[in-house]
């Protein structure tokens, strides 16, 4: 316990990270921030309320301009990044689950076991995230639920496969056949010594899952098969702000940088993860 | 030293099918038997199927014909003989788990066989830990705060916690130097004559074999092609190839 202690703290010490890094881990913290206080200040007012006339530039009243309504479009922007993260954090947690539990089942078993996981995942990999996505739309219909399980389904078969080729370097490690040798039993040889060694692929992983996660949910709701009116999540803005791109182009904008920023703060503390727990590869990004 | 047989093997072969028709004859026609307190060697290069001859002595490969038998019995499932055989393996890097402290390592066999957690088999663990000359003060580190013959050290403890009948060393000192290897197979020597148990040495190097075994196996392609008193072997080897592998010595 006193080392598990010992590597939370470690962990913890930002000291340790690199400039990218904290840079990336402030960006997340105030987006999480005026998202989940923005509605409790009561940040630009009321997302659904009509404050000036339509389509104004940011001005006095409306600090980030007006949408075709006139409502303003910053409320509506905390709400839609709410909507967003959430969706994408609640998909990441289900498939970080369905990833782990194949992944280190697979990684165990091998043989059969795994062949039959790891197929199902190619099969699932070979299709373009978006065509796999809208395809879940289509069957569930439009809405949050779909949302959710078209970035479960994407996500899953990419994960599993990392987490299982981890989990399969781990088996084969000695300590792993001792355990056996000793009777240890086999759920228990998964949790104490399989699980605590791919902790770190899982962390990378879950965030790489995020980012994909977030332009998943963009691009449905985008495409009109996410998340529906009147609620507002990023990609929901940005289809809106396409509409009247030319004369109005904050409407786009906003959305879209904050959509950008998100996602590389996420790709750069996956990076930084990566970079502590498999020191051998480069950046993906700068 | 002629005790009862811990081990016997009888007429063992195990047949790797690779590809379609392909296939590798790992073990052909192996017989031997070890008696309790009694180590047998086994030697040859990489590839004779020494390595293959410990897993099946583990129980964890099932021979493709022949027979295995352990206390008389045949094998029957893993969780049968928790405790009763044990291993050390050869890598010390890998040998431990690096998130579980040293205690941790040593308590997980005997939580295996008597259940409960790792926890409440500290103080056992604490006990073997001192007999094979680590402190107290180990008990609570990660296997990376420690040198390689520490780390093998506690791997012995490990498998000496639950009094096994069976040990398996394979090639468990040969990663470590020379001076370290001493204190190790001094440490194993003592400890068998304490403990009693049936040893396979599994080694490529030969004086570490003479150290400890009182019976030497040779194997080559799969089969053993000369096993003979420790003593007898070193002085007067019968098969050419041993004469060849001693002289190498």
């Amino acid at each position: 316990m006193r080392a598990a202690a010992v590597r939370v703290r470690r962990a913890l010490a930002m000291r340790s990270y690199d400039g990218l890094f904290r840079a990336a881990v402030w960006v997340l913290g105030v987006l999480l921030l005026v998202t989940l206080a923005g509605p409790f200040v009561g940040v630009g007012g009321q997302p659904d309320a009509i404050v000036g006339p339509r389509l104004m530039p940011p001005g006095a009243g409306w600090p980030l301009g007006t949408d075709n309504l006139g409502r303003s479009l910053l409320p509506r922007l905390l709400q839609g990044i709410g909507t967003t993260l959430l969706l994408s954090c609640l998909a990441v947690a289900c498939t970080a689950l369905i990833s782990t539990a194949l992944g280190v089942i697979a990684g165990y078993r091998g043989g059969r076991t795994a062949e039959v996981i790891l197929r199902i995942g190619d099969v699932l990999y070979s299709f373009p995230a978006i065509v796999l996505a809208v395809l879940v739309a289509a069957v569930l219909g439009p809405g949050r639920t779909a949302a959710l399980a078209a970035i479960v389904l994407v996500t899953v078969p990419l994960m599993t496969r990392m987490v299982g080729t981890a989990a399969r370097a781990v088996a084969r490690r000695e300590f792993v056949t001792a355990a056996r040798i000793s009777g240890v039993r086999a759920p228990t040889i998964m949790l104490r010594h399989i699980l605590p060694n791919v902790a770190g692929t899982v962390a990378v992983q879950g965030t790489y899952a995020l980012s994909v996660g977030i332009l998943v949910e963009g691009g449905l709701s985008f495409l009109g098969y996410g998340v529906q009116l009147p609620d507002a999540s990023l990609g929901l803005l940005i289809q809106e702000g396409g509409l009247y791109m030319v004369g109005a182009p904050w409407l786009i904008v906003a959305p879209g940088v904050v959509l950008v920023a998100a996602i590389m703060a996420i790709n750069l503390v996956g990076d930084s993860l990566r970079d502590r727990f498999e020191p051998r590869e480069t950046r993906s990004l700068v | 030293m002629s005790g009862e047989p811990v081990l016997e093997l009888d007429d063992v072969g195990v047949v790797f099918r690779s590809g379609r028709r392909h296939t590798v004859t790992a073990m052909a026609g192996v017989t031997f038997r070890i008696a309790a307190g009694e180590t047998l060697g086994l030697v040859g290069e990489s590839g004779s199927g020494k390595t293959t001859t410990g897993a099946v002595a583990l129980g964890l490969r099932r021979p493709t014909s022949g027979t295995v038998r352990f206390l008389g019995a045949q094998h029957g499932g893993r969780r049968t003989r928790a405790g009763a055989i044990q291993a050390v393996l050869q890598n010390p890097h890998w040998s431990l788990n690096p998130r579980l402290t040293v205690a941790d390592s040593v308590a997980e066999p005997l939580s295996a066989v008597e259940g409960g957690r790792l926890r409440t088999h500290h103080p056992a663990a604490l006990r073997i830990l001192d007999r094979v000359g680590l402190s107290a003060s180990y008990a609570e580190r990660l296997p990376h705060e420690l040198s390689g013959g520490q780390r093998q050290r506690v791997a012995i403890a490990r498998a000496l916690i639950t009094h096994p009948k069976f040990i398996v060393f394979d090639e468990a000192v040969s990663a470590l130097d020379v001076s370290v290897q001493a204190q190790i197979l001094n440490l194993v020597h003592d400890l068998q004559s304490e403990q009693g148990f049936g040893a396979l040495f599994i080694s490529h190097d030969l004086a570490a074999v003479r150290y400890l075994a009182h019976r030497v196996a040779v194997m080559r392609a799969g089969q053993i092609v000369e096993l003979a008193d420790a003593h007898r072997f070193y002085i007067t080897p019968q098969h050419p190839y041993s004469r060849q592998l001693l002289e190498t010595l």
